[in-house]
């Protein structure tokens, strides 16, 4: 038998009471029932990481076997330990402003710079505190998914 | 109404819901329709539903869709006798009507001139405040740098607009005078970006509003019909996601008011075609004209749903000169439609625009649903424009029957690859507040905020499926467990003793 666990957020999750039932599992199309109701949901994904669309909201669900979940860990040890916080772009577009420099110090949801995507000027806010170290783009760069921005230490 | 097709072959100057939309009523009317896409909608629905699609530019809008020499050579040389602008690009562009009519094609919607002197909002408020129409208090002169505003006069806070504006864009709130320089700045890039003008101008904000419109058709006969009201109060970033029709505020007497005023705005104008009246409603049920529209809405499906009118075929009926039937009069809504608008975009992080791939689109369907859609399962999500993917409408005898209708609709509603507004919008129609019909624009910012956490079944749900998903997962996208095809009973097993109680 499998030791497969999910967790949402890093939080151990209990699916217990509700049965799945493929509508088409290609398509990750699953109809999800209790005794009194029943729903269709979405999942996508592969290997250990997975979205469920449940009522609309999508739900990043990590599903990892004991001995994966340990890999993993031993990972973000060696990487992490309050260091230095990428700050990525979430969307592509073009970078209007820059409202920090390197040294500036930001408190979390603090705006950073803005990048103009969909006809919209989207702000992107610091994800915790932090002081500002390298500012890798200059306004009017463009920059793609995940492209780095500037670094937080 | 006379018999045969109005034209032979219409060109589509838009893309998305609204360009299949169209394309859709030319099938209906059985005239060709010519679809124009850019580099990044080669694969776009709108492409393949039209009869042939010519290719006018690179993703950027102003190498495509808002090319006003490209879009008209294309029509010229398919051969089209009409061009239909759709929404938004180039919909409200006096220059682009007269190109078009310049290259001997009709242009579905109002004379250029109306469309010039109505798409000047600042030109708009002086004609329609001569007309004796209550205006929103402002400014009537452009806001420049040395012009100060006097509070005094104005009192703070105000909200900017872009005098070539509509539709939301380039507009900003400004809660007192230290605020003005910054957000004036934004405004006026948001401006040129989406309007190629940075002329901006201020109003009092007026808190707490519904905003409502009045749905105008006239013919080039001079018969003009108000085809009653949408009511267009849910809004985030001052654009609408949710319309609906009768408006819960609105009595026999403000709609006979509003139409009064909608007529008079129109006739400070040479007009016919579609074209919508927006006003406030303050919470005395007093009114204020906002902006005439002279274009078709996102939300027309709404007006026709509670009047049975095809509001898009008759445009082109009366751009090929046709009259309005005699007996079509102002009409009350029939019966309640609700419109929800479903976008590529994140209510739990302020409904920030996502990009990516719609990888599942199932829609409802059934009684009282209708559905308007420009993606489809697969359709990649260009960047470069607005990320609207779909309309959903219903219709139903009253408003408690259609927002159950809407609750069902919304249910049935799956869409993947992206993050969309649907749960947002499921979470709307159990909201006592909307419920109740008394509800204001600031309804999202007041009682959605960031929005609720996930509730424990729904994160029981996730947790169960994606259990099942890697359980279940099929040898080709198994990742680091291939299983061979057909032999794997201890999956069985886990999902029986794990997942199935």
């Amino acid at each position: 038998m499998s030791d497969l666990e999910a967790r949402i957020g890093g939080e151990l999750v209990a699916p217990d009471g509700w049965r799945v039932d493929w509508v088409d599992r290609t398509a990750g199309l699953a109809r999800v029932s209790d005794v009194t109701t029943s729903r269709l949901v979405l999942v996508e994904g592969s290997g250990t990481s997975w979205v469920v669309t449940v009522a609309g909201r999508r739900i990043a669900v990590i599903v990892e076997s004991w001995r994966e979940r340990t890999l993993a860990a031993a990972d973000v040890t060696a990487s992490a330990g309050g260091g230095p916080l990428d700050v990525k772009a979430s969307l592509p577009g073009l970078v209007v402003s820059i409202a920090v420099a390197t040294g500036s110090t930001v408190t979390a949801g603090e705006a950073l710079l803005t990048i103009e995507a969909m006809k919209m000027q989207n702000e992107v806010r610091a994800p915790r505190d932090g002081i500002v170290g390298e500012v890798v783009v200059a306004a009017g760069s463009a920059v793609a998914t995940g492209q780095l921005l500037l670094r937080l230490d | 109404m006379t018999a045969g097709r109005p034209f032979r072959r219409l060109l589509v100057a838009n893309r998305g819901e609204i360009a299949v939309r169209i394309i859709r009523a030319c099938r209906e009317l059985g005239i060709e329709s010519i679809a124009v896409h850019s580099e990044a909608d080669v694969d776009a629905l709108h492409v393949r539903l039209a009869d042939r699609s010519v290719l006018i530019g690179a993703a950027s809008p102003a190498a495509s869709y808002l090319s006003i020499d490209r879009i008209v050579a294309a029509a010229r040389e398919a051969g089209a006798d009409a061009v239909h602008p759709g929404y938004g690009f180039l919909s409200e562009n006096a220059a682009f009507a007269r190109a078009v009519e310049a290259a001997g094609i009709v242009f579905v919607g109002p004379p250029p001139a109306a469309i010039e002197a109505l798409g000047d909002k600042l030109a708009a408020r002086r004609a329609v405040a001569g007309a004796g129409v209550p205006l929103v208090p402002g400014l009537t002169v452009p806001l420049d740098d040395d012009v100060a505003i006097d509070p005094a006069q104005l009192g703070f806070p105000i909200m900017l607009k872009a005098a070539a504006g509509g539709g939301g864009r380039g507009m900003r709130r400004v809660n007192e005078a230290g605020e003005l320089a910054a957000a004036l700045a934004v405004a006026r890039r948001e401006a040129q970006t989406a309007f190629g003008d940075a002329t901006v101008y201020a109003e009092r904000l007026i808190s707490p509003a519904r905003h409502v419109e009045i749905q105008l058709l006239g013919d080039q006969h001079g018969h003009l019909v108000c085809l009653g009201e949408r009511d267009c109060s849910v809004q985030r970033r001052n654009q609408k996601l949710v319309e609906e029709s009768p408006s819960p505020a609105v009595t026999p007497q403000l709609r006979a008011a509003m139409f009064d005023c909608a007529r008079r705005v129109a006739g400070t104008v040479a007009f016919h075609s579609a074209a919508t009246v927006e006003f406030l409603l303050d919470v005395a049920g007093d009114h204020y004209f906002l902006e005439m529209n002279t274009r078709l809405q996102v939300e027309h499906g709404v007006t026709e749903l509670v009047t049975g009118l095809d509001l898009v075929a008759w445009q082109i009926r009366i751009a090929a000169g046709e009259p309005l039937p005699d007996d079509l009069t102002d009409r009350t809504p029939s019966g309640h439609a609700i419109e929800v608008r479903l976008y590529a975009e994140d209510p739990w992080d302020g409904f920030r625009p996502v990009a990516g791939n719609v990888s599942a689109f199932r829609m409802p369907d059934g009684p009282g649903v209708r559905v308007d859609a420009g993606v489809e399962a697969g359709t990649r999500l260009p960047v470069d424009y607005d990320p609207l993917l779909a309309k959903l409408l219903v219709h139903a005898a009253d408003r408690p029957a259609a927002i159950a209708r809407l609750r069902r609709a919304l249910d049935e509603t799956l869409i993947g690859g992206v993050q969309t507004d649907a749960g947002f919008l499921r979470w709307l129609v159990d909201d006592d507040a909307f419920a109740s019909g008394d509800y204001d624009t600031g309804l999202i910012a007041e009682r959605w905020r960031d929005g609720p956490a996930a509730d424990p079944a729904q994160l029981a749900i996730a947790g169960a499926v994606a259990l099942a998903a890697r359980i279940d997962a099929p040898a080709s996208v198994a990742g680091a467990a291939p299983i061979a095809a057909g032999v794997r009973p201890w999956t069985d097993a886990a999902r029986r003793e794990g997942l199935s109680r």
